[in-house]
């Protein structure tokens, strides 16, 4: 599957675009640790879609956006990114802080999505645990507390096993700082999401890891119970990576929703 | 060159074997060991000795506040600049300072440093910190806008000291639309301003337009003269001239009867240097705190961490200055011809160098050193 690379701008910002595969559109919404480009999960289900994957603003090779100071902000942007790439009702998907974003652009406009994912998304505060911060600690220390167990994980060597270039290791900062800008309190969660959420009647897969050390597995919970029409897959021996620990599962399950009967 | 007595208000009053079982002292040592008693009769004992340090004719008392460690338990500078505002007679009262980019309500800081200023007849002068990574923790403040955080805060604390209320504020982080503090500063248009730095190229500019002074924190004489020089351009930029006056830098020093007395006691500084200082490099620089241009100053700055010199090098390098008061003395003029600095900010206590010996320090200072160290 060839992909390509765009530069879409939106409110005068540019956003960078991996665009690639065949069939209806699927706006893919990338975690805090950026937009890692095709891996091999998007690589199987942009065989039945078209991925549209933007880094977010602030992230990668994407233009700033320093005046952004919640999820909420980076929602809305998306929204308009859907305007800006002429995506008529795309399914989306995101993971981590995009899954998130992703809930935030259902509440506010369901109607503009088809099928939504949402893969480990943080959002809303645990009940009886808490989502790690993830700035307290190193990067190296958080690539081994973000997944299961390395040794699985097909990409690991190339996603993760090299040091990074300086150019690399800029790239992870500014990724880092970004979240910081959107994240940082109420840390991760936005408390008046779960109220709006039963707004949301588009048919909605949630994708967690059993082992997810950032986002604890009962937030699933929270939002198939709050979500409407939503199902919950829990991943085994899985982290907080399910597109990356295991790809192929991973793509199956997005391929056989989207692909679905409503 | 004007000589200033600083307290830390340690807290080193735990076994040191159960600070090390923790990766920091800062944020994550917990507090149960906090000595209450202990903690109370030491800041009466330190509150003592800055009072000695008033009498004998230091030319200021250096105020700090940190948060969640022991190396620091002020925890309010402005309520320590209080006391000493009543129970002291002549001595600056130097706040270096207050942490701008954690503080929520530049208003009421705006009034607490002006009633400081009040009691204490005029004598303040009000330090604005950016402060170290462990108070954005404390404060659960996000790093990534220190700076911004610092500048708008500055600005409105300026405001509410000279334009006459009421106001309205409403920047990116402050909003206030009744402003009209009923307590002003006694100094007009305000107490000078002092802003201390470590590594940032950035600060160094900024206090350099403003004519505030600049005072470099346990740096090589190297670093204090590239910092001045960064001063200075901001001062050209501005076309303000740069005075000695205009420059300060600290060191740790303390004096005793003999030479051996003085090194036995200096070599307490060593912890406030390596084991306070150990921590995770994001607790003490969280995200987006330091710019990239900082973060490579720091790096020149501190090819070595002060942490990983042994005592002896520490005193070989100036950071420690240790001896009888005529060798003292003899050491602040080097420092004042290297860098060429009006004020010389000693760091002159530590919580288990005993008070007999701070006390005596106190005073050798006071008769031997500071009329050789004033005529600078």
């Amino acid at each position: 599957m060839r992909f390509r690379e765009e530069t879409i701008r939106v409110g005068g910002i540019d956003v960078h675009t991996w665009v690639g595969g065949q069939g209806a559109p699927l706006l893919v919404l990338h975690g805090a640790g950026g937009n890692r480009g095709v891996t091999r999960w998007l690589e199987q289900v942009a065989a039945h879609h078209t991925v549209w994957a933007p880094t977010h603003p602030g992230f990668g090779g994407s233009g700033d956006a320093d005046w952004m100071e919640g999820i909420d902000d980076l929602a809305r942007f998306h929204l308009w990114f859907m305007d800006a790439a002429g995506l008529v009702r795309p399914h989306v998907l995101g993971h981590s802080i995009g899954g998130w974003a992703a809930a935030e652009m259902a509440v506010m406009s369901p109607g503009a999505l088809d099928r939504v994912v949402l893969v480990a998304p943080a959002g809303l505060k645990p009940e009886t645990g808490e989502i790690l911060d993830i700035f307290f600690y190193s990067p190296l220390q958080l690539r081994d507390m973000t997944v299961h167990d390395p040794k699985t994980i097909p990409e690991w060597d190339e996603l993760f096993g090299k040091a990074p270039t300086p150019a690399e290791a800029d790239i992870t900062e500014r990724n880092r700082e970004m979240t910081a800008r959107l994240t940082w309190k109420p840390y991760m969660h936005n408390p008046r999401l779960s109220h709006f959420l039963p707004r949301v009647l588009n048919p909605t897969l949630i994708v967690w890891g059993r082992e997810d050390r950032m986002v604890p597995v009962e937030c699933g919970e929270q939002y198939r119970r709050a979500l409407p029409n939503a199902t919950l897959t829990v991943l085994e021996r899985c982290g907080h990576l399910p597109p990356i620990e295991q790809p192929d599962a991973f793509a199956r399950l997005v391929v056989d929703f989207l692909g679905a009967k409503t | 060159m004007k000589l200033y007595y600083f307290s830390e208000f340690p807290h080193h009053e735990y076994p040191d074997a159960e600070g090390d079982k923790f990766p920091s002292l800062r944020l994550a040592f917990p507090n149960r060991f906090f000595d209450r008693a202990k903690a109370s009769s030491n800041y009466q004992r330190y509150l003592t000795e800055y009072e000695l340090a008033d009498e004998v004719g230091f030319d200021g008392l250096m105020i700090n506040e940190h948060h969640s460690t022991p190396s620091c338990v002020n925890v309010g500078a402005n309520m320590t600049a209080a006391v000493l505002a009543r129970t002291t007679k002549r001595a600056k009262l130097l706040l270096l300072g207050n942490i701008l980019p954690i503080e929520d309500n530049p208003v009421r800081m705006a009034e607490q440093i002006a009633m400081a200023d009040l009691i204490s007849g005029g004598r303040v002068l009000s330090g604005f910190v950016r402060g170290v990574g462990v108070e954005q923790w404390w404060a659960n403040s996000n790093p990534v806008h220190n700076r911004e955080r610092f500048e708008e805060c500055h600005d409105l604390i300026l405001k509410c000291w000279t334009e006459p209320g009421p106001f309205r504020w409403e920047g990116r982080h402050y909003h206030f639309r009744h402003v009209n503090p009923w307590c002003l500063p006694l100094q007009q248009p305000h107490p000078p301003i002092w802003v201390p730095g470590t590594a940032s190229p950035e600060t160094a500019v900024w206090a350099g337009r403003r004519g505030y002074t600049y005072v470099p924190f346990l740096v090589p004489f190297d670093i204090a003269r590239e910092l001045f020089d960064y001063y200075r351009q901001g001062a050209a930029e501005v076309g303000r001239t740069v005075t000695p006056d205009n420059l300060g830098f600290l060191i740790c020093a303390v004096t005793a009867d003999t030479r051996e007395k003085a090194l036995e006691a200096g070599r307490h500084f060593v912890w406030r240097m390596g084991p306070t200082l150990r921590g995770p490099i994001d607790w003490f620089q969280p995200v987006g705190m330091r710019s990239r241009g900082a973060k490579q100053f720091a790096l020149k700055a501190r090819p070595r961490s002060l942490a990983q010199m042994s005592y002896d090098e520490l005193v070989a390098e100036h950071f420690i200055i240790a001896g009888t008061p005529d060798e003292v003395a003899d050491k602040f003029a080097l420092v004042h011809e290297q860098i060429g600095c009006g004020h010389l900010l000693l760091e002159a206590q530590e919580s288990r160098m005993d008070h007999a010996t701070t006390m005596r320090s106190i005073e050798l200072m006071g008769a031997k050193v500071i009329p050789s160290t004033a005529k600078l």
